[in-house]
């Protein structure tokens, strides 16, 4: 009966990681609340202690493998709708191209950032954090906030132009004055990627 | 049952034709390693014990039986004897073998079922064809008790006989006689020990039908002078019973370094080296194995200083004074809206020149509670940084097993709980807790994307014509 109640395997499973990972938390807490050793969780301790480096090349990391996926999602979406569109209707093929290109720029936003933002990255000297300095912690923090900026930017930005194109691709299909309308529309989605990109270069100049 | 079968071995001498034999030979090697190995390990002190076996050609009086190992005392002995020659005059026969023991028999009596090969033939019909007593234990302590307990009981002085002078003695059996007859012991040269107790066996035997033949009732003892075989075990006060740690003992701990005042400590100091090394130099002088002044130490509530004053001139050749002092101080942070302690300074003065070395980054705790740390240096892993000087700092710090508490000590001799300064992750941990999760969380996420991608089943028509792929051009 219980399984029933389920909806299916992955359901299970997820529950179940979810609830392993709370209930540590919770316990956790509660030990540290019981045996007034509040004091040991100490979050300035964690941001001090580890290094900046690993805060920047997360940022590099994250900035281009997010852009990455919301650019393949885009392309996904959209060249499955050119391809099924172009069975009935080839001549979409060639101007929906353009939603692909839009789809692409997401991409090449994120490389570019990611490019840019390990240039900044340098050595530096110092094991403590007095010696490491402010400025190399404030370094190592905003790579990483100008990698998830663009990152995630792109991503959320990559998937709407997708679905916008293949949306276009879908009614270009049906009638072809209307994919002009709707490449204004992809333009808009495009615009919020462009913002994620000149936000990181702000945070990293 | 099985310590019954025991003693029932000296019993078989008297009682013959017992079917125990083949009833206890089996269980008889079992048994006799397994009394040897309580004796062995039996926790009582050890007694030195002799057998005694008495028989008499006119009647003994019985014999209480004793449980099994139990050692008869000098004072039954006696008590029995008196009852055995109350009435009249008797003549004892006793043959005093220089040693004797329960294990003789054992041994050499030919009782694991071979009796054609028992050194005790006379000595067993003996026993059965009189009426016998047995003490199988009796309590030893020194040669002479025996002849002299006898020579008590009967009232004459013993006379020493043997084999072949005693069938030209004439006995008076009108008065009690007491006739001792030497057997020797088995030596490590010459007869084997069997041989000897064989001899033995014949004395008596002959012994025995001398006095038949003159028609002298008698009575006859056979116990040894000492016994043959003593096994001592450890008396128990030595090794008390229970169980016993097996490991070396623990070295006593010193007691911390404590500033105390009004009686109660106000700060406290503990490590198991307080090494300090000038600065290019390879040795290490180790400040806790020596007792340091406690002056110029202050206490109170919002600052705490200890100050250590070494004052021996062998500490290093030209230093006659080394003074290190602690400075630790404690106030109230808002953001986690608790009193912590610092160990602000420690500093280092010898030779009018002065090494300072601050903490107050790393060496902290709640002010309720001690910091300890396995390892507190200022070179390696720093926990005390050196102050900026013009020359290179003179010193080198390295603190073995740190404790230290200057605030709160309400606890008599105690620290507090003792605060580590290792946590149980370390920075490169939680980083690559980090990093593996986010992996681990981006892997998950593709993964199920995937798995719920399924093919498109809106066109199949099952009824329809199924796809045919042509195998030729």
């Amino acid at each position: 009966m219980l399984l029933e109640c389920m909806m299916n395997g992955h359901a299970i499973l997820y529950t179940g990681v979810t609830l392993a990972f709370w209930s540590t938390i919770l316990i956790v807490g509660l030990c540290y609340t019981i045996f007034d050793l509040g004091f040991r969780f100490d979050v300035a301790w964690f941001l001090t202690e580890t290094s900046p480096f690993m805060w920047a090349n997360l940022g590099i990391g994250l900035a281009i493998s997010l852009s990455v996926v919301g650019a393949a999602w885009g392309i996904y979406i959209t060249g499955s709708s050119i391809l099924g569109g172009g069975v009935k209707a080839p001549r979409i093929k060639t101007k929906n191209l353009v939603s692909i290109i839009f789809c692409e720029a997401v991409a090449i936003y994120g490389i570019i950032m990611a490019i840019v933002i390990s240039n900044m990255a340098e050595n530096f000297s110092g094991t403590t954090p007095e010696s490491i300095g402010a400025r190399n912690y404030q370094a190592g923090y905003s790579m990483f906030g100008a990698g998830l900026t663009v990152g995630f930017s792109n991503l959320f930005c990559g998937i709407c132009v997708g679905i916008v194109g293949s949306g276009a691709a879908l009614a270009d299909a049906q009638n072809g004055s209307l994919f002009v309308k709707i490449l204004i529309v992809e333009i808009f989605g495009s615009a919020i990627g462009l913002f994620g990109v000149i936000v990181a270069i702000l945070q990293v100049k | 049952m099985t310590l019954s079968c025991f003693t029932s071995r000296e019993q078989r001498f008297a009682e013959e034709g017992e079917m125990a034999e083949s009833r206890c030979s089996s269980r008889v090697r079992l048994m006799a390693f397994l009394a040897l190995l309580f004796a062995l390990f039996s926790t009582g002190d050890s007694v030195a014990q002799v057998p005694l076996l008495m028989w008499s050609s006119d009647g003994l009086p019985a014999l209480a039986s004793t449980a099994a190992g139990h050692i008869t005392s000098k004072e039954q002995l006696a008590a029995y004897l008196s009852s055995a020659f109350k009435s009249g005059p008797h003549t004892v026969l006793l043959f005093l073998q220089d040693k004797l023991s329960k294990d003789d028999f054992t041994v050499f009596g030919g009782v694991f079922g071979n009796k054609q090969d028992g050194a005790f033939g006379n000595l067993e019909a003996a026993l059965h064809s009189s009426s016998s007593v047995m003490f199988p234990a009796l309590e030893w302590l020194d040669s002479s008790a025996i002849p002299a307990l006898l020579q008590e009981k009967l009232g004459v002085s013993p006379l020493l006989v043997d084999a072949d002078t005693l069938p030209h003695l004439s006995i008076n059996t009108s008065a009690s006689n007491l006739l001792i007859i030497n057997l020797p012991y088995c030596t490590s040269f010459g007869k084997s020990c069997k041989e000897v107790l064989h001899d033995n066996d014949g004395i008596i035997g002959k012994v025995l039908s001398v006095m038949k033949d003159k028609n002298v009732l008698y009575t006859a003892i056979y116990t040894g002078l000492k016994p043959s075989r003593v096994i001592s075990e450890a008396s128990l006060s030595v090794h008390p019973a229970g169980r016993s740690l097996l490991q070396a003992v623990v070295p006593e701990v010193k007691p911390p370094i404590m500033f105390n005042v009004s009686g109660n400590p106000c700060v406290m100091l503990w490590a198991q080296n307080l090494n300090i090394s000038l600065t290019g130099e390879t040795a290490w002088i180790d400040l806790a194995a020596q007792v340091p002044s406690l002056t110029g130490s202050t206490c109170n509530s919002s600052n705490s200083l200890l100050v250590l004053t070494y004052s021996s001139g062998y500490i290093l050749s030209n230093t006659l004074l080394l003074i290190s002092s602690f400075a630790m101080s404690q106030r109230f942070y808002p953001v986690s809206a608790r009193n912590w302690f610092t160990l602000d300074s420690v500093q280092l003065q010898a030779n009018g020149q002065t090494s300072s070395f601050t903490g107050s980054r790393n060496i902290y705790a709640p002010a309720e509670y001690s910091f300890h740390c396995q390892s507190v240096t200022s070179f390696r892993d720093i926990l005390l940084v050196a102050n900026k000087t013009n020359p290179s700092p003179l010193w080198r710090l390295n603190f073995i097993d740190f404790q230290i508490q200057g605030f709160g000590l309400a606890n008599g001799t105690n620290f507090s709980y003792a605060s580590d300064c290792a946590g149980f992750f370390t920075p490169g941990i939680w980083m690559g807790l980090l990093t593996g999760l986010l992996f681990l969380w981006i892997f998950v996420y593709g993964l199920h994307m995937i798995m719920q991608l399924n093919t498109m089943d809106r066109f199949d028509d099952p009824k329809g014509p199924s796809i045919s792929v042509p195998q030729s051009e």
